[in-house]
C-alpha cells in the first residue's frame, strides 16, 4: 500500500485512480497502533473491555478514560487517536439528549451509531454551506455498545463513516489475535459473565504487559442498570475468577 | 361579546378597512369546532365536528379538522384552521422524517413530546390551536395527552377542547370522570361502546347549543386492530 | 421664528417608541378592490362569477376589470379584495406555470396543486403579518372529479359545494345552500346559471361596491370557459316600497 504513495494521498478528498481514499485508509491504519479494545454482546446486555498502556509507574492510571458513557443506555469504547474521539462523543452525547429532549424516549442505539459516523467524512474543505470540522479524517475506531427495545447491541465504527453490527469484535494494535479468539470463544447463549471472563482472557493474550486491575477498564451495559464502569474491586473480582 | 358587537356584522371587504386601518392586523381568527378524545383500557375514542366557521358564517359543512398522523396516532385540533393545518403538516413531516431515521413508526408518547416541543417552539407567535392526540402507549393502553396552543401537556383520560368544550368537559367529567358522585369508581374505564355512546351524545348535545359545532362528526377508534374512521350525520342548520 | 417643516402628502411620522421596538408589521389597506366571488357546484362541473369592477373607495374606479383568471389547462381561479395583490398572485401563478412548461415533461399543473400553492402562499404572508388582501376561490375538474376550494388572508382554507365570498357569503351563499346544496351533481348548466344569476342580482341590490357587468365562468372537463361581460336584468320599481334601512 505505501508503495503505491502518490500524488493522490496529498489531498484528504481525492481519489486515486483505483478509487481509493488515501487518508481514509491511513486513517484506518492508525488504529491498528491503538490499544485493543473489545465488545460482545450477549442476550443480557454488552461487555467492554478496553486495554490501558501504563507506560510509566509515575502515570496515575485512572486518567486514561478509553470507555466513556454516551447516555445511560449507551456506551463507548475506543482505540486509536483517542483524543479524536472527543469530537465525535460530544456529538453522540448532544444527539442522545435532543432525542430524550424532543420524543421523551431514549434514542436507539443504531440512531446514536448513524449520528456519530455522520460526522466521520466532515473533513476537508466545507462544501457550499457547510461547516467542515475538520481538517483530516478521525483516527479513532469506536465499539458502540447500547440496549434498546430491539435487545443489547454492539457497533464498531470506522474512520470511513462506515458501522457494522457484531456479536463480537475486537479493534485496535491486537485486533487481529483478538477477534480470532473471539470467533472460537463466542457463542450466542454466552451469560454476561463469561463475557466478562472471556473479555479478560482475550484481552490478556494480546497484552504485552501483565493485566491487572489497573491496565485494564471494563465496563457492561444491561437491559436493567444500563451503562455501568467496573470499580477496581469489581474488576479484581472477575480477574480472579480468571 | 356585548350586544352591540352581536349585532355588528363583520363586513369581510369594504368594511375591513375600517376594522383593520387603525391598530394592528390581527392574524388569527377562531374558526369554531370541537374535538375530544376518551381512553380505554385498549382503545381510545377521538370525536371532532367538521363545521368550520367564521363568526356566524358557516364556511363549510364538512372540512375536517382530526387526523391521522401515523399508523395509530391521531391529532384532534381546534382553534385557528389554518394554524391547525399547518401544524398537522409539520408533525406528518417529522414523523415521516423520524420513521426515515430510525426505521421505526413514531410511538404515541414520542409524538406528544415532539408536538409539545413543536408547539412552544412557536411561544412568541403561536399556532393557536388547542390539540388533543390520542393513541395507544407501548403498554397498548389508551392514551389521550392534552395541549394549550404554546405547548402545555398533560396525559388525561378524556378531554374536549373547542367552541363547546364548555359544554361537552361538564358532560364528560359526569358520564366518563364520574366526578363528584357517591359510590361511584371514579377510576374504572368506558368499554369502547360506552365512550363511543358518549362521545356521540355529547355531540349531539353540542350541536343543539352551540352554533359552531354541528354538520358532520369525524369518529377515530385505535386499537389493538388500527384505526377505524366513520363519518356520523349531526344537526345540519 | 421657528423653521418650517415640510411633510410629503399622506405620510406621517411613526411615534420612536413604535419605530424601535416591537415586531416589523407591513399592514397595508386596501385599496382598489373588487367585491363578491360567487360559485358552486354543478353536473358538469362549477360555475363562476365576479363583476367587472374595481372600486376606490367608495368610487367605481375602475369598470372593466377582470377578477377571474384560468390557470394551467383547467383551473380556474376567483378573487375578491385588493386588485394590485391580485395582479402580484397572476405574477407569481405565472412564474410557477412558465418555469412548470420550461420543464417540457407534459405535466399539467393540477387544480389541487394550484390551490395549495396559493394556500402557501397566503398562509405564508399572513405569518409575516404581511398579507395579501384576497379571497381567491379556486376551481376545477380533474379526473372526472370536480373541487372547489376557499383561502383567504388568514390563510384559512375550505373546500365546499358552495363558495361566496365577501358580502356574497351573506346574501349569496343562503340562495345557494337552498338551491344548490344536495343538488351538485343534479343541476343543469341552465339552471346553475339562472341560480348564478339570480345571486349576481340580490347582490347587485344591496351590495353597494357591485357593479351590474360580470362575467360568467365555467370549469368543465372540456376545460374553462370565462365569458363577455354581460348586465343582468334588474327590476328597480319595488325599490319604491323600501322602507327603512336608512333609505
Amino acid at each position: 500500500m505505501f508503495l503505491t504513495r502518490s500524488e493522490y494521498d496529498r489531498g484528504v478528498n481525492t481519489f486515486s485512480p483505483e478509487g481509493r481514499l488515501f487518508q481514509v485508509e491511513y486513517a484506518i491504519e492508525a488504529i491498528k497502533l491503538g490499544t485493543t479494545a473489545i465488545g460482545i454482546r450477549t442476550n443480557e446486555g454488552v461487555i467492554l473491555a478496553v486495554e490501558k498502556r501504563v507506560s510509566s509507574s509515575l502515570l496515575v492510571a485512572d486518567s486514561i478514560e478509553k470507555i466513556l458513557e454516551i447516555d445511560s443506555h449507551v456506551a463507548c469504547a475506543m482505540s486509536g487517536h483517542t483524543a479524536d474521539s472527543r469530537t465525535m462523543i460530544e456529538h453522540a452525547r448532544v444527539e442522545a439528549q435532543s432525542h430524550t429532549f424532543t420524543y421523551d424516549e431514549p434514542i436507539p442505539v443504531e440512531s446514536v451509531t448513524q449520528a456519530v459516523c455522520d460526522l466521520a467524512l466532515r473533513f476537508g474543505e466545507a462544501a457550499d454551506g457547510q461547516e467542515s470540522t475538520m481538517s483530516r479524517p478521525f483516527g479513532v475506531a469506536l465499539l458502540i455498545a447500547g440496549v434498546d427495545e430491539k435487545g443489547p447491541q454492539l457497533y464498531h465504527t470506522d474512520p470511513s463513516g462506515t458501522f457494522w453490527r457484531y456479536e463480537a469484535k475486537a479493534i485496535g494494535a491486537g485486533s487481529e489475535g483478538a477477534q480470532t479468539e473471539l470467533q472460537e470463544k463466542y457463542h450466542k447463549d454466552i451469560s454476561m459473565l463469561d463475557a466478562e471472563l472471556l473479555a479478560l482472557k482475550v484481552l490478556k493474550q494480546v497484552m504485552e504487559e501483565k493485566l491487572s486491575n489497573t491496565n485494564v477498564q471494563l465496563a457492561k451495559v444491561t437491559q436493567e442498570n444500563g451503562y455501568q464502569i467496573y470499580t477496581k474491586e469489581e474488576l479484581q473480582e472477575v480477574i480472579s475468577r480468571m | 361579546m356585548n350586544f352591540a358587537e352581536m349585532h355588528q356584522p363583520e363586513f369581510a371587504q369594504a368594511p375591513a378597512t375600517e376594522r383593520h386601518s387603525h391598530g394592528r392586523w390581527e392574524p388569527y381568527v377562531d374558526n369554531g369546532g370541537t374535538s375530544l378524545a376518551i381512553a380505554g383500557s385498549d382503545y381510545v375514542v377521538v370525536a371532532s365536528d367538521a363545521r368550520q366557521s367564521n363568526g356566524y358564517i358557516i364556511n363549510s359543512r364538512y372540512s375536517p379538522k382530526a387526523f391521522q398522523l401515523t399508523n395509530n396516532v391521531i391529532l384532534a385540533t381546534s382553534g385557528y384552521a389554518a394554524d391547525a393545518k399547518r401544524l398537522v403538516e409539520v408533525l406528518e413531516q417529522n414523523s415521516q422524517m423520524y420513521f426515515h431515521k430510525h426505521e421505526k413508526p413514531m410511538s404515541t408518547t414520542a409524538t406528544a413530546q415532539m408536538l409539545s416541543n413543536t408547539l412552544y417552539g412557536r411561544r412568541f407567535f403561536p399556532y393557536y390551536v388547542f390539540p388533543i392526540l390520542a393513541g395507544l402507549d407501548t403498554e397498548g393502553r389508551g392514551a389521550v395527552f392534552a395541549y394549550d396552543p404554546v405547548g402545555n401537556m398533560e396525559r388525561v383520560v378524556y378531554r374536549a377542547f373547542g367552541s363547546a368544550a364548555a359544554l361537552v368537559q361538564p358532560f364528560l367529567d359526569s358520564a366518563v370522570g364520574f366526578k363528584n358522585q357517591r359510590n361511584a369508581d371514579a377510576t374504572r374505564l368506558l368499554d369502547r361502546e360506552q365512550a363511543l355512546k358518549i362521545a356521540i351524545d355529547a355531540f349531539t348535545g353540542a350541536a343543539e347549543r352551540d352554533i359552531h359545532t354541528g354538520d358532520w362528526l369525524d369518529i377515530y377508534i385505535v386499537d389493538g386492530n388500527g384505526v377505524q374512521h366513520q363519518k356520523r350525520e349531526l344537526k345540519h342548520d | 421664528m421657528d423653521s418650517i417643516t415640510l411633510k410629503v402628502p399622506h405620510t406621517t411620522e411613526r411615534p420612536a417608541e413604535i419605530t424601535n421596538y416591537g415586531p416589523t408589521t407591513h399592514i397595508s389597506q386596501p385599496s382598489v378592490t373588487g367585491t363578491s366571488v360567487v360559485a358552486f357546484k354543478y353536473k358538469d362541473g362549477i360555475i363562476m362569477a365576479t363583476d367587472c369592477l374595481a372600486s376606490y373607495g367608495s368610487m367605481a374606479r375602475f369598470r372593466n376589470e377582470t377578477r377571474m383568471i384560468s390557470v394551467g389547462n383547467n383551473t380556474l381561479v376567483g378573487m375578491s379584495g385588493d386588485t394590485g395583490d391580485f395582479q402580484h398572485m397572476k405574477h407569481t401563478l405565472e412564474n410557477l406555470l412558465t418555469h412548470e412548461y420550461d420543464m417540457d415533461d407534459g405535466q399539467n399543473m393540477g387544480t389541487r396543486s394550484i390551490y395549495k400553492y396559493i394556500s402557501n402562499i397566503m398562509y405564508g404572508r399572513r405569518s409575516k403579518i404581511d398579507p395579501l388582501w384576497n379571497s381567491y376561490v379556486v376551481a376545477g375538474v380533474e379526473n372526472g372529479e370536480s373541487f372547489l376550494g376557499f383561502v383567504d388572508y388568514y390563510g384559512t382554507t375550505y373546500q365546499s359545494p358552495t363558495i361566496a365570498t365577501g358580502f356574497g357569503a351573506y346574501l349569496a351563499q343562503p340562495i345557494l345552500r337552498k338551491y344548490v346544496e344536495g343538488h351538485e351533481d343534479e343541476l343543469t348548466e341552465e339552471e346553475a346559471v339562472r341560480i348564478l344569476d339570480d345571486c349576481m342580482r340580490v347582490l347587485y341590490y344591496r351590495d353597494g361596491r357591485s357593479f351590474n357587468k360580470l362575467r360568467r365562468a365555467k370549469v368543465t372537463a372540456e376545460g374553462v370557459e370565462i365569458s363577455e361581460p354581460y348586465p343582468l336584468d334588474t327590476n328597480w320599481t319595488i325599490a319604491n316600497y323600501v322602507v327603512g334601512y336608512g333609505s
